[in-house]
Order: structure tokens, then C-alpha cells, then sequence
């Protein structure tokens, strides 16, 4: 017990001494993340108390739904957990710095397997259960439920996440002998987004909107049949969602015999981890050691593919840009991002696809152009989403290497233009690609379609601008991967900032195309003041675009250049 | 070539380097020596222009570091202490990168690339991701990128961390006949021994002030030891005549 808490003495003082060194304008950036974090908090709260009331008003149905729902929440959490898990063991067990020092140091194999027991499943589960709270907290409200369930949540919870954890780091013991630590770590985070994907995908093809709407359906049998989704009484996620919802309703039920299941399996998923642990832990931290081997990397298509887009640029563009996308592409957590980018991309397609505009009383044109220009916003909140993963990091990537580029004799002001490029060139395509498409799926006219296509191109500039040179005022080059580049303060500034812009051009083009539109409804001539304003707010919109792409792009180079490394 | 005029740089309360004042000549390679923490590595990041001076001034065969980088830069070859490079790219990879940064012609760049893998014994690992490369192997990548451009001014940060034995000799020859080419070659190094076989000046460091510059034979009379070697005469300098007396009480 004392080599226990020894053990994990460093990771809490360390993060005591964090939170104590901080600076005063670091705090207020903590402060505000909270902040941010709460009004998430409350709107995941708020969005889930109306989903359960509206359930709850449904007659017949409303239970079977709202258990339903409830064991869907538990069952995406627990396959979740388990992928964290297993990626989080990876690092606390085999690939964490600090390791060599203890696994060299005379301390049990127990003591080593329970300490860093308790950093995985803290590591792993406080995101899960942090926004699983406003859901539950959803549940007792709509049910007005006694303290008592609050209570037995807590404690249900707290046992649910020992299973999973148990199971991922019983999981990555034995991966850990056949595979290389690193390499698996990596396969496997690109396998948990791509789950996560697939979930997605699925979720929105199976239309949930359907649910509460039976008339879409030929029978009442076939409705039911939809309700019905696998449910395996084998899973820690139905015992949970078993144990649960008779105390939500104030019923005793089987509460007390699925909680005992979730307590003895979540104890034992502990127990049975140390004896594996005290098996084979040990060789398998010794694998994990030796399994650094070299890569062959001679790929001549495409080295000659990047030669050729790099190919119009001066050399030392050529050499930022071609070692940019190159290290992109090798990369796989970015393989991974940019699967998470091709199901955002076909779900938001999907979508405009399947739009009932044909069954609307509104007059399909107007509607139909209405759209077209919510689908901007949609569109350029899209793309901001996707800059905010791979434009915005492009400073940050540098890492501990920007020592490199800062020695160099190339100026600041070419380097970050040789990312703002390349990044431009691949948002621009996607951008087009969107709109057009999009706008295709609609059928909107000519007009609106060479409107939205102008508008997104100079646009795509905003956005790229925006992204690089945020990214070059709050660099971070010392972040471990691109995923933490994003969702650091400044991938919050940048998402804000990029929010007002496109929200900003979306309003000044609206009401001009409004007016316009309105005038070809009723067949009458526009008088030359509503033209005056009508040129009045594209000039502006332009200026906003040429301002959002040139002044974060000045100012990141202010700071680098100012910068020490 | 390297001349520093009352460099300070102070961090908040502390003085990392305090109104430094040393030249390194064309052709002379000085070795900077301090205890740890004394502000070696601070000196070197304003040499290079890493860090922003408090006060005062560094030209780098003339131009001001400050004022006119662009030059400044494109003549100097900086190898830090620790190696951090790009892992996604192959050692040849980093090598084209660092041409197109100094603006080497396209043929040149190609025809130096493996000329340096092979002076570096790095022509097996050339086509292998960075990555896979053990600490010393990047420590020579490193030295051949700074090399690629044919620098006036080399700044080397420990050379010899994470070298085996052959590449320690290998690096010192390579250093010692650039700076009979005329190169100017400023580095610093805790092992006194090489200090003391490759050195032409010497300057000692402690608490960021300059304390001591010289040729052996001049810092010997300075520090008032004759005919001993240069760790005495460093131990003597920077106060680690204290340390002597700590061994004797750990060995009794």
C-alpha cells in the first residue's frame, strides 16, 4: 500500500505544482475553458431534458424509449471505454518516460500494475463521465428522482469504470507480446476513431428521426421492430442500465442483483488484471523496449506527386511545404483525422440529399435558395471545423524541431505563408467540392450557385488565414499530438473568431440576396438606395475576407518573430 | 567573425548572461567551458538568434543577428544538444529540407547529400525514417545539416553527447580541418580533455559572466598552477576546488 501510493505521489504532486505555478493570465485561460466547458455542460443538460420529456409525453412508447436511450448511453460508453482504455494502458504501462525509472527501481509488480491502474482509468474515463453527467443529471430531473439515485449513480459509475479499464489493460498486456507498443498504439487509435465513425455513419443513416414519427412507418409491428435494437445480457452496459432505471423511477426491481454484477466484475477485472500483470508484464515492457526498428520509406509516386505540386514555388517554400506534407501523410493520427473528415463530409452530403423540399407548402425556389445560403454557414462551419484539426496545428507540427526553421535564413514571413499555401489548396478544393455538390442536391439557381461558389472561395481564404495565424500566435510546440494542438486555448479562440467570420459574411450577403429575390418574386425594379446598400455589403464582405486572412496571418508573424525557442 | 558586445539576457530576476564581450576569430575554434547552469547554452540560443538579447549586441561575420538575420544566418551552422528533428522524414529527406532552407541549388543540394551521409557514416540509414535513428545517429544528421551549406561559423552545443568513441574521433578530425579551412568553430563541452586537444582559446563561464579567456598556456598563469591540466586549472577558476574535499569525506 505504501509503494502504492508512493507511486502515484509524483502524478498528483505534479499536477499540484501545475495548478499552483500557474500565471495569472494562464489562469484566466482556465477560467475560461471552464467556463466554455459548463455551457457545453448545460447544453448537453438541456438538449437531453427535452429529449426525455418529449419521450416521456408519448403515451405507450415514452418508457420503452427513455430505457432504451438509457441503455444505448451506457452501451456507447462502454465500447468507448474499452478503446480508451486500451490506447491510454499503452502509454501508462509501456511507453510513459518516467517507467525506466521505475521499473528499475525495487518496487513489486502489484504496486506498479495498481498505481498506474488508477492513472489509466482517470486518464481515460474523466472525459466520458464529465459530459455523461448532464445526462444523467437529465434523467433524475425528468423522473424527479430522491437523492438516493444521485448517490447510487455515483457509486454505480465509479464500479461501471473499473471494467472496462481492467479489460483494456488486461488487452493491451497480451497485444503488447505480439505487436510493437508504438505501432499498435497508433493502429488502434486509428481503429477507435474509425469505430467512431462507423457509429456515426450508422446512427445517421438509420434516420433516429423516425423513431418519433410512426406514421413513416406501414405498421405498428414495424415500429416496434425499429425500437428493438440487440440488447446481450452479457454486458456490463445492460447490467448498468438494469440496475439503474428502477431507482430513476424510485422501484426496487433487480437493482441490487445486476449492481452486485457490476461490483464483482468490476473487482475482479482488477484482481484477475494483476495476476496477468504479475505473469507478463514484464516481458512484455521488455518487447516494448526492443521494438523501435527502422522503416524502409522509398515511395518514388509519391515523392514525385508532392515534387510536382510543390514544383511552381521558390525552394524554400518548396522545402516547408514538400516536408510538410510529407510528414502529414506518414503521420497516423492524421489518418485518422481525416477519417473522422470523411464521414463529416458524407453525413452533411447525405443530408441535403435526403431534404423533403418537394413536400414543403413554402415555394420550392425560395426554400430552395434559403437553403443554399444556410448551406454557406453549414458549409463554412464545416470547413472551420475541419481548419480547426488541420490548418490551425500547422505552426504547432514544427514541434521541438522549429529550432530548425528559426536558425535558418529563411525569413518568418515566408515560412508561415509556405503553410498558409498549403494548407489554402486542399480547403479550397473541399470547399468547392461542398458547395457545388451541395447546391446540386438542392437545385438552386444559377445566381445562388455562382453567389455561394464566389463566396466560399474567398472565404476558404478567411478560414486558412484565420487557422495558420492562430495557430502561429498560440503555438505549442511542445504537445505530444495534433489532437491536443486543436483543443488548446487557442484552438478555441481560432473556432470563435472563425464562427463571428463566417457568420458575419453569411449576414451581409443575406440581406442583399433577400432583396433581390424579393423583387424577382413580386416582378418589380430595385430603386438605387437598396442598390447602394446592396453593393454597400458586398464590398464589405470582401474586406472582411481580405482582413480575416491578412491580419492573423501579420500578427502570427509578429509573435514568431518576436518568439523564443 | 563571432563577436558579442555587452550581451545580457536575463530571464525575470535572473541573469543568464551578464554583459558578455568574445570574439572568435576566422579559422579558430574556441571552446566555451562553465559549470551547469553557468548560461553556455543561453549564450550559444543568442548566437544564434534563438533568443532576443536584453542588451547588447551579436554580429556574425558583420551582421548584426538582429538587424540583418537573413545574412546572419545563412552563414552559421548550429548543432544544439539535443537533436530534435522531424521523425516522419528520412535522413536524405531532412537533408533536401535543410537545402531548400539555406537556398542551395537543386544539383548541389543532391551532390552534397551523399557526400555528408557517407562522412557521417549515415549511408546505410539515409532512406530510414529519422525516427528509427538512435540518439548518435541523429547527433551526425544533425552535424551533416549543418554542414550542407558550407558555413563560415559552426556553434556546437556538447559535440560529443551520445557519440560512440569512433564518431567522437571521427567528429573531432572533421571540426579541426574545417577550421584550417578558415571556419570558425565556437562550442562548448563538459569533457575538458577534448577541450584541452582541440581548443585554440578558451573562455570559462560562471554565474553568466565571462571569468576567464585565453590559450591553455594563458590560463594556466592565470589561474597561478603551472604545468597541470585543464580540469585543475577549470576546478581552480569556477570554485570546484570544494569538490575535491566532498570525494575525500564520500571515500572515508
Amino acid at each position: 500500500m505504501q509503494e502504492f501510493s508512493l507511486l502515484l505521489n509524483p502524478t498528483i504532486t505534479s499536477f499540484k505544482n501545475r495548478v499552483q505555478a500557474q500565471t495569472k493570465p494562464q489562469r484566466l485561460r482556465v477560467y475560461f475553458l471552464v467556463l466554455l466547458g459548463l455551457a457545453f455542460w448545460v447544453g448537453i443538460f438541456i438538449i437531453f431534458y427535452r429529449i426525455l420529456v418529449y419521450f416521456q409525453s408519448t403515451e405507450y412508447v415514452g418508457d420503452i424509449l427513455i430505457k432504451k436511450l438509457l441503455s444505448m448511453i451506457f452501451l456507447t460508453f462502454f465500447s468507448f471505454l474499452v478503446f480508451s482504455n486500451i490506447i491510454t494502458a499503452f502509454s501508462t504501462y509501456f511507453l510513459s518516460d518516467d517507467l525506466n525509472l521505475i521499473v528499475a527501481s525495487p518496487v513489486s509488480l502489484s504496486s506498479i500494475y495498481f498505481s498506474r491502474f488508477v492513472e489509466t482509468v482517470i486518464n481515460s474515463s474523466w472525459m466520458v463521465l464529465g459530459f455523461g453527467l448532464p445526462v444523467f443529471l437529465a434523467y433524475g430531473v425528468v423522473h424527479n428522482s430522491s437523492i438516493f439515485y444521485y448517490i447510487y449513480l455515483i457509486l454505480l459509475l465509479f464500479l461501471f469504470l473499473l471494467i472496462p479499464a481492467g479489460l483494456g489493460i488486461i488487452l493491451t498486456m497480451f497485444l503488447v507480446q505480439v505487436f510493437p507498443a508504438r505501432r499498435t498504439q497508433d493502429v488502434l487509435f486509428l481503429l477507435s476513431i474509425f469505430f467512431i465513425a462507423a457509429i456515426y455513419l450508422l446512427f445517421r443513416f438509420l434516420q433516429p428521426e423516425k423513431l418519433v414519427d410512426p406514421e413513416s412507418f406501414n405498421s405498428l409491428m414495424e415500429y416496434f421492430a425499429a425500437l428493438r435494437t440487440p440488447d446481450s445480457t452479457f454486458l456490463p452496459s445492460y447490467w448498468a442500465t438494469e440496475s439503474l432505471f428502477p431507482v430513476l423511477r424510485g422501484e426496487s426491481g433487480d437493482s441490487i442483483f445486476y449492481f452486485l454484477l457490476i461490483f464483482s466484475s468490476g473487482l475482479a477485472s482488477m484482481v484477475v488484471g494483476n495476476w496477468v500483470s504479475n505473469w507478463i508484464y514484464y516481458s512484455g515492457w521488455t518487447k516494448a523496449q526492443e521494438a523501435k526498428k527502422a522503416r524502409i520509406t522509398q515511395m518514388g509516386f509519391f515523392d514525385r506527386t508532392v515534387n510536382f505540386i510543390t514544383s511552381p514555388f521558390h525552394s524554400s517554400f518548396k522545402a516547408i511545404m514538400s516536408k510538410d506534407i510529407k510528414t502529414f501523410f506518414r503521420d497516423t493520427t492524421q489518418w485518422s483525422q481525416l477519417l473522422l473528415l470523411g464521414a463529416l463530409v458524407v453525413v452533411y452530403l447525405y443530408n441535403f440529399s435526403v431534404l423533403p423540399l418537394d413536400r414543403s407548402p413554402i415555394p420550392s425556389f425560395f426554400l430552395q435558395n434559403i437553403f443554399s445560403f444556410l448551406n454557406l454557414g453549414l458549409a463554412g462551419f464545416v470547413l472551420s471545423a475541419l481548419a480547426v484539426r488541420f490548418v490551425f496545428p500547422a505552426v504547432s507540427l514544427e514541434g521541438k524541431a522549429y529550432w530548425l526553421v528559426k536558425t535558418s535564413p529563411i525569413s518568418t514571413h515566408r515560412m508561415l505563408w509556405s503553410k498558409f499555401w498549403t494548407s489554402l489548396l486542399p480547403i479550397l478544393v473541399l470547399s468547392e467540392f461542398l458547395i457545388i455538390l451541395s447546391n446540386t442536391f438542392l437545385k438552386v439557381t444559377d445566381f445562388m450557385m455562382i453567389l455561394t461558389t464566389v463566396t466560399i472561395f474567398f472565404m476558404s481564404f478567411g478560414i486558412v488565414g484565420l487557422g495558420v495565424g492562430i495557430g502561429a500566435i498560440y503555438p505549442r510546440f511542445q504537445a505530444e499530438n495534433v489532437a491536443k494542438i486543436a483543443t488548446g486555448f487557442g484552438g478555441i479562440v481560432y473556432m470563435i473568431i472563425c464562427m463571428g467570420f463566417i457568420g458575419a459574411v453569411v449576414i451581409l450577403e443575406a440581406n442583399p440576396v433577400y432583396i433581390i429575390f424579393m423583387a424577382q418574386l413580386r416582378k418589380m425594379a430595385i430603386p438605387p438606395l437598396k442598390w447602394t446598400w446592396i453593393i454597400f455589403s458586398f464590398c464589405l464582405a470582401i474586406s472582411l475576407n481580405i482582413m480575416a486572412f491578412y491580419l492573423p496571418m501579420k500578427l502570427g508573424i509578429k509573435k514568431l518573430e518576436t518568439m523564443e525557442v | 567573425m563571432i563577436k558579442t558586445i555587452n550581451l545580457t539576457k536575463k530571464f525575470g530576476k535572473l541573469t543568464a548572461v551578464d554583459n558578455l564581450n568574445l570574439e572568435v576569430k576566422s579559422g579558430e575554434l574556441f571552446g566555451f567551458l562553465g559549470p551547469n547552469g553557468a548560461g553556455k547554452t543561453t549564450t550559444f540560443k543568442l548566437i544564434v538568434g534563438l533568443l532576443q538579447p536584453t542588451s547588447g549586441t551579436v554580429t556574425i561575420g558583420g551582421h548584426d543577428i538582429l538587424k540583418d538575420p537573413i545574412n546572419a544566418k545563412s552563414i552559421i551552422g548550429f548543432i544544439p544538444d539535443q537533436p530534435f528533428i522531424y521523425p516522419k522524414l528520412s535522413g536524405k529527406e531532412f537533408l533536401r529540407f535543410i537545402c531548400g532552407l539555406y537556398g542551395l541549388d537543386h544539383q548541389d543540394g543532391e551532390k552534397r547529400i551523399p557526400e555528408l551521409l557517407e562522412l557521417f557514416e549515415l549511408s546505410e540509414w539515409g532512406n530510414e525514417l529519422v525516427e528509427s535513428y538512435s540518439h548518435g545517429m541523429r547527433q551526425r544528421l544533425v552535424m551533416a545539416s549543418a554542414l550542407i551549406h558550407k558555413p563560415k561559423v559552426i556553434v556546437i552545443d556538447e559535440p560529443m553527447v551520445g557519440l560512440d568513441p569512433r564518431g567522437a574521433k571521427m567528429v573531432k578530425e572533421i571540426f579541426r580541418g574545417m577550421a584550417r579551412e578558415g571556419v570558425s568553430i565556437f562550442m562548448s563541452t563538459h569533457t575538458l580533455e577534448v577541450a584541452e586537444q582541440m581548443c585554440d582559446r578558451i573562455g570559462i563561464i560562471q554565474n553568466g559572466r565571462l571569468i576567464a579567456v585565453g590559450t591553455i598556456s594563458e590560463l594556466r598563469q592565470l589561474s597561478g598552477i603551472e604545468g597541470k591540466h585543464l580540469e585543475s586549472i577549470f576546478l581552480k577558476l569556477t570554485g570546484g576546488e570544494k569538490m575535491k574535499e566532498i570525494i575525500k569525506v564520500l571515500q572515508s
